[in-house]
């Protein structure tokens, strides 16, 4: 890859890219992300979607906040099971709202640190990611 | 208390980029791909259904940690490691280390990286940074993925090093610990090249090397029975584009780092030969390249029918044929 055609401007994200220079070396240039520059709002557009039809879920109380947050970041039900070190099989349970219903507040905690949420915002499914927004 | 004397410096990936400037604040000057080509970074592995992951996905890089270890075996530099079975003894530790002004490099969750833009943030368990200085709650990093310094709350970092699930980090801490007088890099150099060669094209494992880029050129066509819908269909081709340029990897998927390397060693080792693969590495990368604008394009715009996932399938499929070709010539090139 030429050097000319290695810039992108996106101040949001910077990156290091390795390119052809002008006297035929390689080395690297920092540059920002096209992806970031191009199509950030496509992304935001997606997620605000998919959180708009995960909480009308929840509130159709056909899943749990835990499948809410389990869905938006991309985790597995044995990913999440070894990050809050309880039983998979009790993982899947608190995915159903019944069993939500009666979880303790130790488990609970464990939810929110995975998640990085309070467990208030937990509850009412408030996701830190929508926070520092630039689009 | 900061160490002053550390230099930060942004780089493309973050272990490689980490260890280059661990070492450089040590006394030995090495390049980023230096580092990534000697301990044999590049390769490719295709992962349809893991219980880790929520949708198939693919690797670029060798296991996070053999770019430390490869290192270590292949130029005798020795780091320091260090894992915890609490968190009161990790914190205890890194303090310890951060009070005799060495800079330490750790292992973290990326999700919990506060100074990281949103959007940005996964749940990866394998970023390395630096850890330079400590101000009352707050730790100083020196990510290379950053252009400065930045400052990271106690609490996340804890957070980061001590997240479960797979490959937790443990905790893990590591800084140098001795650097030889003198380092065989034409050796070392010679060793990274065929263990990559041997990664690429001879692992019996079909998920691995170039078996597991035609294995991906093959289901690729599959994702759409996994997605959800178009926009999680479009989502998971749109992740093809950030994971070959955005997630470290200096462009390409490693192409454009490796070719870097082979350049320089081919001034280290005065072997013309790989001068010539390196020009050739540059336009796989710019192949590579290719293929993350074309899934960008047809994501943002949902057109993933079958046609285009076909022909997303044949551009990688071709990759594979040119890889194939590439490290069967890179090997007789150093013979």
């Amino acid at each position: 890859m030429k050097e000319k055609d290695g810039y992108v401007d996106c101040p949001e994200q910077q990156l290091i890219l390795y390119v052809e220079k002008s006297n035929g070396e390689y080395g690297p240039i920092q540059t920002g992300s096209f992806i970031t520059a191009n199509f950030l709002d496509d992304y935001y557009l997606k997620r605000d979607h998919l959180v708009a039809s995960l909480k009308e879920k929840v509130e159709r109380n056909e899943i749990s906040p835990i499948h809410y947050y389990l869905i938006l970041e991309d985790l597995t039900i044995p990913e999440l099971a070894a990050r809050v070190k309880l039983c998979r099989w009790t993982v899947r349970k608190h995915l159903n709202p019944k069993y939500f219903a009666k979880i303790n507040d130790r488990e609970l905690t464990r939810y929110a640190v995975v998640f990085n949420v309070s467990i208030h915002d937990l509850r009412s499914m408030i996701s830190p990611k929508n926070e520092d927004r630039k689009i | 208390m900061i160490i002053d004397s550390y230099h930060h410096r942004m780089a493309a990936h973050c272990e490689s980029g980490t260890i280059a400037s661990l070492l450089g604040h040590a006394g030995l000057e090495i390049t980023e791909p230096l580092v990534f080509g000697i301990a044999g970074g590049i390769f490719f592995g295709y992962f349809h259904k893991m219980k880790s992951f929520a949708f198939p996905t693919f690797i670029l890089r060798n296991k996070p940690g053999q770019i430390r270890t490869n290192l270590e075996k292949r130029s005798g530099i020795k780091f320091r490691t260090y894992c915890f079975k609490t968190e009161e003894s990790g914190v205890k530790k890194l303090d310890e280390l951060l009070d005799k002004n060495i800079p330490v490099a750790c292992q973290v969750d990326f999700f919990y990286m506060d100074y990281v833009p949103s959007w940005e943030r996964v749940h990866i368990n394998v970023h390395f940074m630096s850890v330079i200085g400590k101000k009352e709650s707050t730790y100083i990093i020196s990510d290379c993925y950053f252009p400065e310094t930045v400052e990271l709350d106690a609490g996340s970092l804890l957070k980061g090093r001590f997240a479960g699930g797979t490959m937790s980090p443990k905790g893990f801490l590591f800084h140098t610990d001795q650097i030889p007088v003198s380092i065989d890099f034409e050796k070392a150099i010679l060793k990274g090249i065929k263990k990559t060669c041997f990664n690429m094209l001879n692992i019996p494992i079909p998920f691995l090397g170039v078996k597991g880029i035609r294995m991906f050129a093959r289901k690729v066509m599959d994702w759409p029975k996994f997605a959800r819908d178009i926009e999680h269909l479009s989502h998971e081709i749109m992740k093809i584009n950030i994971l070959l340029e955005d997630q470290g990897t200096g462009g390409a998927g490693f192409r454009f780092m490796y070719a870097t390397f082979l350049q320089q060693a081919s001034d280290m080792t005065q072997n013309q030969e790989l001068k010539r693969m390196s020009e050739k590495m540059m336009e796989i990368g710019d192949g590579w390249r290719e293929i993350s604008l074309f899934s960008a394009r047809i994501g943002k715009n949902r057109d993933l029918g079958p046609d285009r996932l076909k022909q997303l399938s044949e551009m990688i499929y071709e990759q594979a044929e040119v890889e194939e070709r590439f490290f069967q010539e890179l090997r007789k090139s150093i013979l």
